[in-house]
């Protein structure tokens, strides 16, 4: 894959856009993502099947004071909510470390600037991201004839967080071998311990309350803005650590 | 002339090791200079904090008119081949190169990389996955990615070792050349000979300084003041013989070594050459052949430890 890319930012400013266009496609290359891929598509598509042939079960959900968007959407949101770290740890847990373990980071440390390298591989991923929930609200715009603009945000900004903590994990931990593991072990246990420390009043899961996104996910509120902000700090750390480190 | 790079008592630190304590050094604009020294005295790690892939500890430099701490400035102006870098193997020669042009902020066609990949001796690897490449080929297109951008200064380390004969010959044509554009380049090598050749002034390095400086025959030529000159007689001359001839003789001969069938000595002067060989032959030896052993630049390196 070597096409399509932005003519127009062969300037010096710009030159991450050739490390994020690369990251963005590689994305799609690997048997693991094109099965996350087909993954949600095919749940977005049966969730909404499902409650399109079932209108009696919208109209209770409605009655009951429900916003008729979240039942088309709840089926894919949560499993973004359950799934999410542990398919963005899938897809891009090496996406720093292995440039570092392979000494390839050498070939682009001495072209650009160290944060581009971490901005533009982050945005990257994020865009694969961007694209892959977007085929599946498609579906569901398709079928529930709506289009859930406040969903598909928080979706976004859900993963936003995850992407940046993952990429975080890649530039702490040198080993591509040992962030494969601990994708794995977070994957599932940071969807556990957040949404036990949302409930709970237990001294030591105050940090996890406040640190982990399910928090910041009960309502679409200003309130989400904050995993804006933390998934930026980590964002922030990753370039000052890269920017520190011998390759 | 100008100065494209300006060190200033650069030193690095790996934990509690000095591997350069203070590297003074300026290399000029359109000039090929030539880093060595023996294995771990440091050169790359030199070239590394130039090009920014590690750190300085302390100390600094100037490179293209510009501070280290802005060196992101300059990345574009400056093609590097690192000592170590792995490539990316998925991809294909071509696609790579297209790659890392853009990066580079080259701007080429298709058809000017294939002409490059021919140049550097990769012709018909377009194609080819890099995975696939051998050590020498993988070699040369690392070279080849350090010239994309048309950058002005060109860092290159060992970018001979392990290419065969031919190859290396190339290499060395190419620096030639892109000095000829009026670019600079720095590298390294542990040949010699290749050195000589190709750098207008040499760098040694050692006990993490710069321990001699100069062009090379300047650092040919300073080495000793004596004049090294092989002879090979018949019969064969014996350094114990030696010592008695020149016992009698009224100018300083100083026995140096023997090779093979010929016994290199030292004298002070041009004309005490010339004495040489009347003192043998009027003491009987057929004086076959009389040589002067010029000094090469690994005897300056050996002398240089
Ligand atoms: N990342 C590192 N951590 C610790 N020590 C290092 C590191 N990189 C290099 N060194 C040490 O620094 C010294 C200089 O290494 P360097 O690679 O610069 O040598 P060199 O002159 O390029 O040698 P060669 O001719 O073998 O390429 C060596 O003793 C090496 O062990
Ligand atoms: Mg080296």
């Amino acid at each position: 894959m070597d096409t399509g890319e932005p003519e127009e930012f062969r300037g010096g400013e710009c030159i991450m856009v050739h490390i994020l266009w690369r990251e963005f496609t590689d994305s799609f290359k690997s048997i693991r993502s094109i099965l996350i891929i087909l993954f949600l598509t095919f749940i977005s598509y049966q969730s909404a099947s499902f409650f399109e042939n079932n209108p009696g079960l919208v109209e209770e959900f409605f009655s009951t004071g429900g916003a008729e968007s979240s039942i088309y959407t709840a089926a894919i949101s949560l499993i973004v909510l359950m799934f999410g770290f542990l398919f963005v740890f899938a897809i891009s847990h090496d996406i720093i470390n292995k440039e570092i373990e392979m000494r390839t980071i050498r070939l682009l440390v001495t072209k650009i600037p160290r944060w581009q390298i971490v901005i533009g591989k982050f945005i990257g991923i994020l865009l694969f991201w961007v694209v892959t929930i977007l085929i599946s609200y498609v579906i569901l715009t398709v079928i529930s004839g709506t289009w859930h603009f406040l969903d598909y945000l928080q979706t976004i900004l859900f993963l936003f967080y995850a992407i940046s903590f993952v990429l975080f994990i890649s530039t702490i931990v040198l080993k591509s071998k040992l962030t494969m593991f601990l994708g794995i072990i977070l994957g599932i246990s940071l969807p556990i311990v957040g949404l036990v420390s949302v409930f709970s009043d237990k001294w030591y899961m105050i940090p996890f309350k406040y640190l982990l996104p399910y928090n910041y996910m009960e309502n679409a509120s200003f309130s989400m803005l904050i995993l804006l902000i933390i998934g930026i700090a980590y964002l922030l750390i990753s370039v000052v650590i890269m920017r520190r480190r011998d390759l | 002339m100008k100065n494209i790079i300006n060190v200033a008592q650069l030193a690095k630190r790996f934990g509690t090791t000095d591997v350069l304590n203070g590297i003074d050094l300026t290399i000029q604009e359109g000039e090929v200079f030539g880093f060595i020294g023996h294995n771990g005295a440091g050169k790359s790690t030199f070239i590394n904090m130039l090009t920014g892939i590690i750190n300085k500890s302390s100390g600094s430099f100037e490179i293209i008119g510009t501070s280290d701490q802005q060196l992101d400035d300059v990345k574009a102006k400056i093609g590097v081949m690192p000592d170590i870098s792995n490539l990316y193997d998925h991809m294909k020669g071509i696609q790579f190169l297209r790659y890392m042009g853009k990066l580079a902020g080259d701007t080429r066609t298709k058809q000017d990389y294939i002409a490059l990949m021919k140049d550097i001796g990769l012709e018909g690897a377009e194609k080819k996955k890099i995975k696939a490449y051998s050590f020498g080929m993988k070699k040369k297109i690392s070279i080849a990615q350090a010239l994309l951008g048309n950058p002005s200064l060109i860092i290159l380390d060992e970018p001979t070792s392990g290419l065969d004969p031919e190859s290396a010959i190339n290499i060395r044509k190419l620096i030639v050349d892109l000095q000829q554009q009026g670019k600079t380049i720095l590298l390294t090598s542990h040949n010699l000979d290749e050195i000589d050749k190709i750098s207008d002034r040499v760098g040694i390095l050692s006990d993490g300084k710069v321990k001699k400086l100069g062009t090379p025959d300047e650092l040919k030529n300073n080495t000793s003041s004596e004049l090294s000159v092989a002879i090979r007689t018949n019969p064969t001359l014996t350094s114990q013989k030696l010592a008695e001839l020149s016992a009698n003789w009224d100018f300083n001969v100083q026995f140096v070594t023997t090779k093979k069938k010929y016994v290199v000595v030292n004298v002070p002067h041009d004309n005490d050459i010339a004495k040489l060989s009347k003192e043998l032959i009027h003491s009987g030896f057929q004086l076959f052949e009389l040589r002067m052993e010029q000094q090469s630049l690994e005897d300056v390196f050996i002398n240089s430890k």
